[in-house]
């Protein structure tokens, strides 16, 4: 059965790791100091310390206020086996493990949750997470509809919205550069993670508690910049806090330009017809002194001569990252490596995955 | 004395029936477990499988609720492509190697059209209808398809090589690419269903294919293809020709390199 249950995802092609791990003891402290542990996925990031942040500012430091605890792990493993992330698939099924889901249920999760117990409401979430994080067919207003339906409250709403938007980011980071899953795919299952459930179990509650009462002390800022839409759309959810915070170090990182990372968001918006997105992404670069036809002509075709060659490079790569399978991404992540420093492949996969994040919440913000 | 030993063995008897039952019952209901857990898992499979010819949102949907018939207009650019001189190369070889040639011509340009988000929907004798757009919303797909094409001339000049060496007859291939509005579906019979786009798009995909033995070409574009073309694409521009089912003559361009 052990064996069985953690095939789900055995097929899946993975490449050798595109970058190297170094090893960053503040950023470590500050990452356990918020998970509790350092993921053995930490070290590949160091070089952006941007993009290391940025998993527990937009996980455990943005708690979920009005969801049951164990849907948001629901929703990333149901997100990570659609995304086919081998890290994140892992990763997921260890947390049901500490939620106390047993091997049997955590199976018929994962063999599209037909018999898996799940009430009509839950079932609801998980199916317009998998839409959200699929995008095919693009997201619509009409997708909230099943989940007004099923009873979920708008502020409901927005955060199973945010939770799937973070799982996909997470899964890009992941996915994008082949991050080792051998030291988590059976973590699940190990002697170790069984034997220490409870104590995990209390220790994520308590730090779970701990996040909640800092967001809920920490005062309302207005919303401003590109993305002042979607950060007025989650206020009153610390969601709103974190991705302000991270988009800010995002943009204020001069590892790749402004206006790379703005292009970068404009593809992704342009893929998945996310309106908002593209609004924002239009205003940044035009903010970097983009003149429209240009971008428009970069948007179209994925490319301009008006354009530098590495700028050129993340406007194909960005596309790639909307949809693309594991093997897909990883072989342009190393391809990119000839144009891309290794700190500026992170910062590029750091950027679409956030653009990712940020435009899949489109749907939540209204006038869709 | 006797009366309680019968009473005292019945009941043992009673309770070891019951035993051997309610094994028997656990034992089957594990049986059945283990078959579902497979079951489930082929079914997964299959699904993940059956994405790659067709949306999984409509692959989800069979498998929830079986076939219907339902269709959804939808902008696409198709790509059409056939070997040329097929049928006298198909006399000249035997049928093993004539099936080994086309299963390696069939992998290949499989491979340049999915490697550039299109995807293959028909396979009519040695002739390929490629769709791009059609699974999921593509705003590049008619790049995606001019890439394609060209990958697919890169592929076929690599596959002659290999020909070439083994003392078989090269192929060549004429490809039509077409862009506009088609209606997609699972079409077909309940024995045999495929997800495809059907309409004019299709038709006319097809009969530029059948100009580029007339231009003496191998990849040939209609004017809704060129408008949508990223202008970095090296083109030349071919008289207008008639075309069957169509009233007006039909501007077609080569496409030559990007």
């Amino acid at each position: 059965m052990l064996t069985a249950m953690a095939s789900a995802l055995a097929d899946v092609e993975w490449e050798a790791c595109v970058l190297e791990p170094r090893r960053d003891r503040e950023l470590e402290a500050f990452v356990r100091s918020r998970f509790g542990a350092v993921p053995s996925a930490v070290p590949y990031f160091t070089r952006v310390p941007w993009v290391v942040r940025s998993m527990p500012v937009l996980g455990p430091d943005a708690p979920l206020l009005t969801l049951d605890s164990l849907l948001p792990d629901l929703i990333g493993l149901v997100v990570s086996q659609d995304n086919s992330c081998r890290y994140c698939f892992g990763v997921q099924r260890m947390l049901l493990r500490v939620h106390g889901l047993p091997d049997s249920r955590i199976r018929k999760l994962e063999q599209g949750f037909i018999d898996a117990e799940i009430e009509p409401r839950f079932r609801a979430a998980l199916d317009f997470a998998r839409r959200l994080s699929r995008a095919s067919p693009l997201s619509a207003a009409s997708d909230l509809t099943p989940l007004r339906d099923a009873g979920w409250s708008p502020p409901e709403i927005r955060e199973l919205a945010y939770a799937t938007a973070f799982n996909v980011y997470m899964n890009r980071m992941m996915t994008t550069v082949a991050i080792p899953y051998a030291p988590v795919e059976s973590l699940a299952d190990s002697w170790l993670i069984r034997v220490m459930t409870p104590l995990l179990r209390y220790l994520n509650v308590r730090r779970a508690r701990k996040a909640q009462a800092l967001a809920s002390a920490r005062p309302t800022e207005p919303a401003r910049g590109p993305w002042a839409y979607l950060l007025d759309a989650l206020s009153g959810a610390p969601a709103s806090h974190a991705l302000r915070e991270t988009l800010d170090a995002a943009l204020e990182s001069s590892v790749l330009s402004r206006r790379a990372k703005g292009l970068v968001f404009a593809v992704v918006a342009r893929g998945l017809e996310a309106p908002h997105a593209a609004a924002a992404a239009s205003a940044l670069l035009g903010e970097c002194g983009l003149a429209p036809e240009v971008l428009e002509s970069a948007l179209t075709h994925l490319g301009s001569s008006e354009l530098n060659g590495v700028e050129n490079a993340l406007l194909s790569f960005a596309r790639g990252t909307i949809r693309g399978r594991p093997m897909q991404l990883q072989q342009r992540a190393r391809a990119l490596l000839d144009r891309l420093s290794p700190e500026q492949l992170i910062e590029a996969v750091g950027v679409a995955a956030l653009a990712n994040l940020v435009t899949r919440l489109d749907v939540v913000v209204p006038g869709r | 004395m006797t009366g309680a030993l019968a009473v005292t063995l019945a009941s043992t008897a009673l309770a070891a029936a019951a035993t051997f039952a309610w094994l028997r019952a656990r034992r089957a209901n594990a049986r059945t477990r283990g078959r579902l857990a497979a079951a489930s898992e082929e079914l997964e499979r299959l699904e993940q499988a059956f994405a790659r010819f067709a949306p999984m949102e409509l692959v989800e949907r069979v498998i929830a609720r079986g076939i219907a018939t339902s269709g959804e207009r939808k902008e696409v650019t198709v790509l059409f492509a056939d070997l040329v001189g097929f049928t006298p190369l198909s006399e000249s070889v035997d049928p093993a190697t004539l099936v080994r040639i086309l299963n390696g011509y069939f992998e290949r340009m499989s491979r340049a059209i999915t490697a550039h988000q299109g995807h293959i929907s028909t396979l009519i004798g040695d002739g390929i209808l490629a769709l791009f757009g059609a699974l999921e919303a593509n705003p590049w797909q008619t790049n995606d398809a001019a890439r394609a094409a060209l990958a697919m001339r890169g592929e076929l000049a690599a596959y002659n090589a290999e020909l070439a060496q083994e003392g078989l007859p090269k192929l060549a291939l004429g490809i039509g690419l077409h862009r506009g509005s088609g209606i997609a579906g699972l079409v077909g019979s309940p024995e045999l269903m495929q997800f495809t786009v059907v309409g004019t798009v299709v038709s006319v995909a097809a009969r530029v294919q059948g100009l580029t033995r007339a231009h003496g070409v191998d990849v040939l574009l209609t004017s809704a293809v060129h408008a949508a073309l990223d202008p970095r694409f090296v083109l030349r521009a071919l008289p207008p020709a008639a075309l069957k089912g169509i009233s007006e003559p039909v501007s077609t361009f080569a496409l030559l390199s990007e």
